[in-house]
């Protein structure tokens, strides 16, 4: 049994936003006009977090691209009162958007703010009715969405080993936003799987520069970062916090 | 002020023994097992009987997805004609609209029998390979005649998630629905 997880190297992202494009077609995620982002009510389930460091001329702009983060112990899982979302045997915190009643619980108990809620009935113009993806549901009004690791994909893959008799490969398939990123910062895999790349770098470069968003919660998310390598930072004193 | 009254009251009357059979329709499309639904009218009165039953093919002969995808697909008129073209259709009615919308080039609007709804994904593929016949869910297609393919099986949730479990298979939501 697989447990999918992914890497995202901070230090190699440009942000470009090709990964928040690919998402919004792959998972047929409505258009976000810009009355919808001024209402704060826009649904990427992968953003684009922009950070500006330092003052200028002397300025940096740092990028993190947010999924939802799969935690292992997530809080959104025990609010939802018709258990609309649950964890699969494979790690991932699903959205069962037909049991879904829109309370809204578990994108108030998400501290990522990865969960997204319809408000409207999606539409999308006519030129791009025929570039929905016929493999992903298409959510109404009324229902909480997000970040599904491309489930879509995984079981297609499941599917296809199991025709041909095998055992799921490694990296034998990836996500939307992994597949579309240019400087291949997103590595999407099965952590279990020691061939498999998100492993390697979780038993290597997450050692030392790996971090989890608010991983002092406890929810040990299925995503991991790498930090951002600047050598004209400052240096940090470590010695300090171990004693 | 009284003779109004009665005439509402006439109106209201009517419209609710009118909305009766209206009610009584919709509540039959709505709430009836699927297997209850009347055969749906098709384009082309498409005899299963003929091809499955008198001339044997196999149901993956034309339905070529199925064992490989998870739509079992529909054939491309082209295909239909790679036989049809040599079998005289002159008078025959049915034949005439397939070679006609052939010649057109427009693609014939079957009319889906088993419906499933957006949000579950099937997957023929696999549960073919797992040991399934196309008639454990779909019946004796080969024996259904003119009037056309009726569901035979409810394939509604308890129906998959009894042989999910019967069969051992995965019950997860994101089984099906994602």
């Amino acid at each position: 049994m697989p447990r999918w997880g992914m890497v995202i190297d901070l230090d190699r992202c440009i942000g470009c936003g090709a990964c928040v494009v690919a998402c919004q077609a792959e998972n047929n995620v409505p258009i976000n006009t810009e009355d919808v982002y001024h209402q704060r009510r826009a649904i990427e389930w992968i953003r684009l977090e922009r950070y500006w460091d330092g003052e200028y001329p002397d300025i940096k702009a740092r990028y993190i691209p947010v999924p939802c983060m799969h935690c292992q112990n997530a809080p959104c899982e025990p609010v939802c009162p018709v258990y609309a979302t649950y964890h699969t045997s494979e790690g991932i915190n699903m959205q069962v958007y037909n049991r879904c009643i829109g309370t809204r619980y578990c994108s108030v108990n998400c501290q990522w703010h990865v969960r997204f809620f319809n408000f409207w009935e999606p539409k999308w113009p006519d030129s791009l009715k025929n570039q929905l993806n016929p493999n992903v549901t298409v959510r109404s009004r009324g229902v909480m969405e997000k970040c599904t690791f491309c489930i879509q994909r995984i079981v297609k893959a499941e599917h296809q080993a199991k025709l041909e008799g095998r055992d799921l490969r490694a990296d034998e398939f990836t996500t939307a936003c992994a597949q579309a990123c240019p400087t291949d910062a997103i590595v999407f895999g099965d952590l279990d799987n020691p061939n498999s790349r998100v492993a390697q770098l979780v038993n290597s470069a997450v050692n030392e520069r790996g971090y989890r968003l608010l991983e002092d919660l406890g929810t040990e998310p299925s995503v991991y970062y790498l930090k951002k390598v600047d050598l004209e930072a400052p240096v940090e004193e470590h010695s300090s916090h171990q004693g | 002020m009284q003779r109004y009254f009665r005439l509402v009251l006439f109106a209201v009357v009517l419209l609710v023994v009118l909305a009766i059979p209206v009610a009584a329709v919709l509540a039959r499309t709505y709430f009836l097992a699927p297997t209850a639904q009347p055969v749906k009218a098709q384009p082309i009165q498409f005899p299963h009987q003929v091809h499955a039953q008198a001339m044997g093919l196999d149901c993956t002969f034309c339905h070529r997805g199925a064992t490989t995808s998870a739509q079992a697909t529909i054939p491309a008129l082209e295909f239909c004609m790679n036989c049809h073209k040599v079998i005289p259709w002159q008078g025959r009615p049915e034949l005439e609209k397939l070679v006609q919308a052939f010649e057109s080039g427009q693609p014939v609007q079957w009319t889906k029998v088993h419906q499933l709804p957006d949000h579950v994904h099937f997957v023929h593929a696999v549960h073919l390979n797992f040991g399934f016949q196309c008639a454990d869910c779909h019946g004796d297609v080969a024996a259904m005649g003119k009037p056309g393919v009726k569901q035979v099986r409810d394939l509604r949730m308890g129906d998959c998630l009894t042989c999910h479990q019967q069969n051992n298979a995965r019950t997860d939501c994101s089984v099906c629905h994602y």
